[in-house]
């Protein structure tokens, strides 16, 4: 049973990083910095528990506060490049911030021994959940809390004026600025926005593997961070959920039984599902 | 009447035969983890290899004995966790709910942390919700893994003791030599560890003086910056504590600048086919620490073994293949029961068998047992000769 | 946006690794055979691309061919690492022995053959793009591609030969960076999809002459950063570079 919440956790907290993705995709830019955004969330929230002590819920709070302002930060300059120079732009910040943590040293002495980030060799020892006896199910529930609200959120945002103007940016920006859509706000919102989402998914994953390291923030993360809600169709966030379980669920865990073949399984596997449904599992913005 | 009789009788034999048939078919399952995908896939499949030969020998001489008196095969499964920590807190999570009694792996250092994070801190602590899975690492080499948690166990070669040791004896056989500068691989955890708490330390310790170190990543290919402070410092002996990978990068790099110290010290991961596969002409006389050679009659038989699993024997693998008699052993001493509904409490029974122990037998010898849960393996130094790792110093 | 392949340094070095095929039937070739070999590999590799994640996707939606191409970077790359068992793989150098030196500086001479062949690259890829019909079919595809169907041109078969025609030069590339390092590993791929990104946008989308401009300069600008602040920081200020030219001159070094 302990496996399949641990299953459950892993697919929560990639389902949180995919829906950071997600409302940054609908307003149309393709942004390869929610690694960035959830890594600078999975520092920040264990810093929090482990060197100042703070339970776990400010800590996420602190640690989504910090994701939503760097995402803002970004925002700004995300906005005079499009296309292309967008995604190697959001590239380029999340490698900056991989290095960033990459280089960064920050010990405290608790005791006899010392913790904290210590660059190259990561932060260890957030055992937030272990010392304070969570079993592995209430782990899950925790953060599915979180994914549930932060869906629900998005839920409510798409069925309000606030998602319809950002599918409006997203489909044909000229015409939705014609129509007095303020395209800066609409864009850093949804950045912020996504931020925040990003940075609460980082903090539970820096409290679940008891261990971050800037190697786990890398390209393949940001790029799995977008694929989600492109392979799960951008209709709605359930269709992120679905790419997720696809991927985590079926591809990484169920094929496990094909030995080898399962990791060539997965590529193929992928460009099969963009062959055949190329608007996604749910379908695309065209409800 | 008679053939009746006949007929029943040989029902009965047939029964009876399937009977302790039935008996015999009890298992122990020990299941490895261990990077099967990319980069380091080779470690996984050698480690597999190792386990499964492993535990052919075991059951050909009978199996181990349980706690009521019947034998038991060892049955071995392997999962890939593709060097990726989430991956391998998964694979465990998995491992924990089928029956096996322990769990030998991983490949990875930067997945053996975080999974060490996940159990149980203390044996026995109530408010400790952490895994209660016994780990046997095989591979992961980073130094101080197993002090996080008591359940993680270790039996992958102590680097302080053998740098330690190799810079002592360098100094007997090289007494001109004075200095040391090295190469690191930043990013990756045991590379970058090995330098500055090892090797570094160690040198200093034996009276060298390290003149300083250049630094690189796993996947540069320019080190013309890396090589000319090299040569800047014409350092006696260079260390270089770096990956396969790399470390070819870095010594064809010397060849062309033409940076020829009097000693060449390496990695322990690196006394592998697969340096001299890459660059056996520019590796000549690099000397490492090991705790694997085949050069006693257990372990030429333990690499034969593997081979015929298709695994290569190294001091990686060949740990692997200890970990299952060293847990062979641990099963009969404590008396395990390999009944499914004792599961929990059989696992337990390893944790504390693998803590009691104090040494092991190991293909080169006694291992000794730390209170750490470490293990101190008896090590000999190679050397690259001709494109083979050739025994240059047996310490023992 | 819908012509986005972040497959082509995978399958620049799996072009690199197809050269090494011939080495598994006439065990001595010479480097030369091995380098046409990987160029063929290229060729081939970049027309597979372009069936599985281009061909068939329609244009209405944009973000899946880019997703396929992530598909098939994580195929090549399992590919290589089934087919190597993740080793790295030795290949054949040529002049890799050959130092030139002037004075205080050395240069290496098989980095002058690799300078020499994109430059051989760029002249020849010029040549096609703005002297032949094939090249003036793929200016009018990329520029209006109704307009171009309209006047005749095949733009599905335009576009195949694009993707064959970029494998190929692709697997030049894979095959001289194998020479220069002395070998292939998986490892490769990733710096090289990064930096090759960076580059495209440093100097100018389409801009054949920037690419080559801003890859000298992005190569040297790494080096002097590495000297003075060391290893672990050399991507930052590459990653800073990026973004003064994307702040100060958006459309890159040239416009195409």
């Amino acid at each position: 049973m302990d496996f399949y919440y641990g299953l459950a956790q892993t697919v929560g907290i990639h389902t949180l990083i995919g829906l950071s993705a997600y409302v940054v995709l609908l307003t149309g830019q393709v942004t390869m910095a929610q690694a960035a955004f959830f890594a600078i969330g999975a520092y920040a929230a264990g810093m929090l528990t482990v060197l100042a002590g703070w339970p776990i819920v400010p800590a996420l709070g602190a640690g989504a506060v910090c994701g939503a302002a760097t995402a803002c930060a970004v925002g700004f300059p995300a906005l005079r490049v499009k296309g292309l120079m967008l995604v190697v732009a959001t590239l380029a910040f999340g490698e900056g911030v991989r290095l960033f943590f990459f280089n960064f040293d920050y010990q405290v002495a608790k005791g006899e021994i010392k913790m904290g980030p210590l660059g190259g060799e990561g932060f260890r020892q957030i055992r937030y959940f272990q010392e304070h006896g969570w079993s592995t199910g209430e782990v899950m529930l925790f953060i599915w809390v979180f994914v549930g609200l932060a869906m629900a959120v998005l839920w409510w945002f798409d069925r309000s004026r606030y998602g319809a103007v950002l599918r409006a940016v997203g489909e044909d920006e000229l015409a939705a600025q014609s129509v007095g859509v303020n395209l800066t706000a609409v864009k850093v919102s949804a950045m912020t926005v996504g931020g925040a989402v990003a940075g609460i998914g980082g903090g539970l994953y820096a409290h679940y593997t008891t261990h971050i390291e800037h190697a786990n923030f890398n390209i393949m993360l940001a790029t799995f961070a977008i694929a989600y809600p492109i392979v799960g169709g951008l209709k709605n966030v359930f269709g992120t959920l679905a790419a997720v379980i696809f991927v985590q669920a079926f591809l990484i865990e169920g094929l496990r039984f094909l030995g080898d073949w399962r990791n060539l399984l997965f590529g193929a596997l992928i460009v099969a599902a963009m062959n055949l449904r190329p608007q996604g599992f749910l379908g695309g913005r065209r409800a | 009447m008679k053939k009746l009789a006949v007929a029943v009788a040989a029902v009965f034999a047939a029964t009876a035969h399937t009977g302790s048939a039935f008996a015999q078919e009890k298992a122990i399952r020990i299941t490895g983890f261990g990077a099967k995908s990319g980069v380091v896939r080779s470690f996984g499949i050698n480690s597999e290899a190792a386990m499964l030969a492993a535990a052919d020998v075991i059951n050909k001489q009978g199996g181990v004995k349980l706690a009521d008196g019947s034998k038991a095969k060892i049955v071995v499964d392997f999962l890939d966790d593709r060097c990726n920590a989430e991956e391998g807190i998964s694979v465990l999570r998995r491992i924990y709910g089928t029956d096996a009694v322990v769990a030998v792996g991983p490949t990875c250092s930067n997945v053996a942390e975080p999974l060490f994070g996940i159990l149980q801190k203390k044996v026995d602590d109530k408010g400790d919700s952490g895994l209660q899975m016994p780990v046997f690492t095989d591979v992961a080499i980073k130094v101080g893994l197993a002090r996080i948690s008591e359940w993680a166990f270790r039996n992958v070669p102590n680097e302080t003791t053998m740098y330690s040791s190799l810079f002592y004896w360098l100094k007997t056989k090289y007494p001109n030599a004075q200095t040391v500068f090295g190469g690191v691989e930043e990013d990756f955890a045991h590379s970058r560890a090995s330098w500055y708490v090892v090797m570094k330390d160690r040198a200093e310790a034996n009276g060298y003086k390290v003149l300083g170190n250049s630094k690189w990543l796993l996947n540069d290919t320019n080190f013309a910056t890396q090589v000319r402070e090299m040569k800047n410092a014409n350092a006696d002996i260079v260390a270089i504590s770096a990956h396969p990978f790399t470390t070819c990068g870095v010594l064809k790099e010397m060849q062309r600048q033409g940076v020829k110290p009097k000693v060449l010290v390496g990695l322990t991961s690196s006394s592998s086919l697969e340096t001299l596969q890459g660059c056996a002409k520019q590796a000549e006389g690099m000397i490492i620490p090991t705790s694997f050679a085949p050069v006693t009659k257990e372990g030429k038989a333990a690499a034969a073994s593997t081979a015929k699993f298709k695994g290569a024997a190294d001091l990686h693998s060949m740990a692997a293949w200890e970990n299952m008699f060293i847990l062979k052993q641990v099963i009969e001493s404590e008396r395990i029961s390999g009944d499914k509904s004792q599961l929990q409490a059989d696992r337990r029974k390893i944790r504390d068998g693998l803590a009691k122990l104090r040494e092991t037998k190991g293909l080169m010898g006694v291992t000794k047992r730390t209170e750490d849960r470490e293990a101190d393996k008896p090590y000999l130094f190679v050397q690259a000769t001709k494109g083979e790792w050739k025994v240059l110093h047996n310490p023992l | 946006m819908h012509k986005l392949n972040l497959a082509y340094a995978a399958a620049s070095i799996g072009a690199a690794y197809a050269g090494l095929l011939i080495l598994q039937l006439a065990a001595g070739a010479p480097p030369w055979a091995v380098f046409l070999c990987a160029f063929l590999g290229g060729g081939i590799i970049g027309w597979l691309v372009y069936v599985t994640c281009f061909h068939f996707i329609p244009l209405s939606n944009p973000l899946a061919p880019l997703m396929s191409t992530v598909g098939m970077l994580l195929l090549i790359d399992e590919i290589i690492v089934h087919v190597t068992a993740g080793m790295p793989q030795n290949y054949p150098a040529m002049f890799d022995d050959v130092m030139l030196r002037v004075g205080e500086f050395t240069l290496r001479g098989d980095l002058l053959l690799v300078a020499g062949v994109s430059v051989v690259c760029m002249i020849a890829l010029l040549a096609l793009l703005y002297r032949t019909r094939l090249g003036l079919a793929t200016r009018a595809v990329s520029q209006q591609a109704v307009a171009a169907q309209l006047c005749g041109i095949r733009v599905a078969q335009v576009n195949a030969m694009t993707f064959v025609i970029t494998g190929v030069v692709g697997g030049i590339a894979g095959a001289l960076i194998g020479a220069s390092v002395g070998a292939l590993s998986p490892l490769l791929t990733t710096p090289l999809t990064v930096k090759g990104l960076i580059v495209t946008v440093i100097g100018g989308l389409g801009s054949i002459p920037g690419a080559i401009i801003a890859g000298l300069l992005v190569g040297a600008f790494e080096n002097v950063f590495q000297q003075f602040r060391g290893v672990t920081e050399r991507d930052l200020y590459v990653m800073l570079l990026l973004f003064a030219f994307l702040i100060f001159r958006p459309s890159g070094l040239f416009k195409p």
